[in-house]
């Protein structure tokens, strides 16, 4: 009797994780900032006629 | 101030140096060549072509590392993005590698 109360106000959840894993891609994004930076940086170097 | 003659006369002799054989010069008589890998080549070696281009060659090595530091990339790929931009803009009568290592005329 007293076990199957305690076994009916037990609450039950249950979070099921996607079998899909999540992914976030921005490398794309960050590659191309670096990209657009350096060829700026790099640009000034080329300017230098002592070196290039 | 007692440093400053010294110094001056350093420098000095350091710019005369210098000026005995600009890089411009250089290749503009086809001495030396711009390889695919971001560092000039001697061409037509001699003590003064030699001399200039270990020493350009070593600045370079200095400003590619402070740029991929400061990016998070390699040395060698700054080299490389380097020397495609110098090939590019590469003078008609400049000596460079093409992509295969060979070398060319522009």
């Amino acid at each position: 009797m007293l076990i199957s109360l305690v076994s009916a106000c037990t609450p039950t959840v249950r979070i099921e994780p996607s079998d899909k894993p999540i992914v976030i891609n921005l490398n794309v994004k960050i590659e191309h900032d670096i990209r657009i930076k350096v060829d700026k940086e790099l640009d000034n170097l080329l300017e230098n006629e002592q070196l290039f | 101030m007692k440093y400053t003659l010294p110094a001056l006369l350093v420098s000095l002799l350091l710019s005369f140096n210098a000026s005995a054989m600009t890089l411009q010069d250089a290749k503009n008589n086809a001495l030396v060549g711009e390889q695919i890998n971001g560092y000039l080549a001697v061409i037509t070696s001699s003590a003064e072509v030699e001399a200039l281009v270990t020493d350009i060659n070593a600045k370079r090595l200095q400003h590619y590392q402070r740029i991929a530091q400061k990016n998070g990339l390699s040395t060698a790929s700054v080299a490389k993005l380097a020397a495609e931009k110098a090939i590019e803009a590469a003078n008609t009568g400049h000596i460079y590698q093409d992509k295969k290592g060979m070398w060319q005329t522009k």
